[in-house]
């Protein structure tokens, strides 16, 4: 299954690993399909680490969301280049809509164990077209705005998420 | 803002090829680097700045060689020679620092520590520590006469003048617990050290940003110097840096 997040510097296709991590692409995709991802920013672009968005409005609001899911991370997929994954608070299970974009390979945030410390993230996809976008977002200004450190100067808007191919 | 950064050399006339090896990244690195940072144990033992035991005077004479090309030469006591003084400053021209100590490089902030502050799990040498490393003990020590007090450090350290290499013990490895509490205190995402004799980086959240803990390795049967540069810090092999 495909995915394709629309941006003003280009975009970027998600290729989802639904056999690896069934419910947290099961749960991305009825973000994608509501709606919901439409006028939602990048809102933290850190350099060598993570470009993360996906919850916020251009205006730095939360967007609502369903409830949180639980943790696939142990499904043996690694946080390497190019791999995206769902983000969430220490709670372990806390991932709802927001994800990020691993732009090197950080596989510190991998599973290892079933304790709240090492439960990792949930890689589950992958971008298969437009890394070189994710690459000038991961290079793109940032700032400190609404609380929230290492955010674009100029906003990273995703003008549409929609499935491209099921 | 290049910068070298080396540390537990465990220098002794016992390992003449390490000791030559250091000279000869000395020699290349003077007036090529800004600043070259010792983060302790450059010495096997050091029984005061009188130590004149072989090599010390031919390291402080390298040492000095350095200093005078321009390049700054930053000192830090490990536990080892943690008797490293004023004295030994000025005869090499460098400076001592502090455990820890915050630097900032190329607009980055670098915490240094030698590390066994670090390994909390260590109950035993955390109470040594107390009791040798303060100003008092050291002071006390530090009136004893010279040929008694390398007698007692150096043979502490199993080595009699000029042979013994000095085993590399085993050592603790860091707390992790401590590590995110010291580098959260400092406010710091990147920390130096060495003493747990394991070279490697390592990567893990803190507080939601990436942090980087930069091991450097002894020098006992490897060596190694975490070369800092435009591109960022990059741990590495002496000869691998001396081709550079």
């Amino acid at each position: 299954m495909k995915v394709q997040l629309v941006t003003k510097l280009g975009g970027i296709t998600l290729e989802l690993d639904a056999k690896r991590a069934p419910r947290t692409v099961e749960n991305f995709v009825s973000y994608v399909r509501s709606g919901h991802y439409n006028g939602t920013i990048f809102h933290r672009v850190v350099e060598d680490f993570v470009i993360q968005g996906g919850g916020l409005d251009r205006n730095m609001k939360e967007k609502p969301t369903k409830p949180p899911i639980r943790n696939e991370a142990n499904n043996g997929l690694s946080n390497l280049w190019g791999t995206v994954a769902m983000a969430r608070t220490s709670d372990p299970h806390s991932a709802s809509a927001q994800f990020f974009i691993n732009t090197t390979d950080n596989a510190f945030l991998d599973f290892s164990a079933e304790t709240d410390d090492r439960w990792g993230y949930c890689v589950f996809g992958k971008v298969v077209d437009g890394m070189d976008v994710v690459e000038k977002i991961e290079d793109v200004k940032t700032t400190t705005r609404s609380g929230y450190q290492d955010v674009p100067e100029e906003i990273v808007l995703i003008e549409k998420a929609e499935v491209i191919e099921e | 803002m290049p910068a070298l950064f080396v540390s537990d050399l465990h220098l002794c006339s016992g390992r003449p090829g390490k000791l030559a090896l250091f000279i000869k990244l000395l020699q290349e690195a003077a007036g090529r680097q800004d600043a070259l940072y010792i983060l302790g144990d450059l010495f096997e033992a050091w029984a005061g700045d009188d130590d004149d035991t072989p090599p010390h005077p031919e390291i402080i004479s390298a040492l000095a060689d350095f200093t005078r090309a321009g390049s700054s030469l930053f000192i830090m006591r490990g536990n080892r020679d943690f008797l490293l003084g004023r004295n030994f400053a000025a005869k090499t021209g460098g400076k001592l620092i502090d455990d820890p100590t915050v630097v900032e490089l190329g607009g980055k902030k670098l915490l240094l520590m030698h590390g066994d502050t670090l390994c909390t799990g260590d109950i035993k040498y955390q109470i040594y520590r107390r009791i040798v490393n303060n100003r008092f003990t050291i002071n006390l020590f530090l009136t004893v006469p010279f040929v008694l007090r390398r007698r007692i450090w150096h043979g502490i350290r199993g080595m009699t003048r000029g042979t013994a290499p000095g085993k590399p013990p085993s050592i603790v490895d860091v707390h992790q617990a401590t590590v995110e509490k010291t580098m959260r205190k400092y406010r710091v995402h990147d920390l130096i050290h060495g003493h747990t004799h394991r070279q490697g980086v390592q990567e893990f959240l803190l507080d939601d940003q990436k942090a980087r803990r930069y091991v450097l390795g002894d020098w006992y049967e490897g060596d190694s110097v975490l070369v800092a540069s435009e591109n960022g810090l990059r741990l590495m092999g002496v000869q691998e840096y001396l081709k550079l």
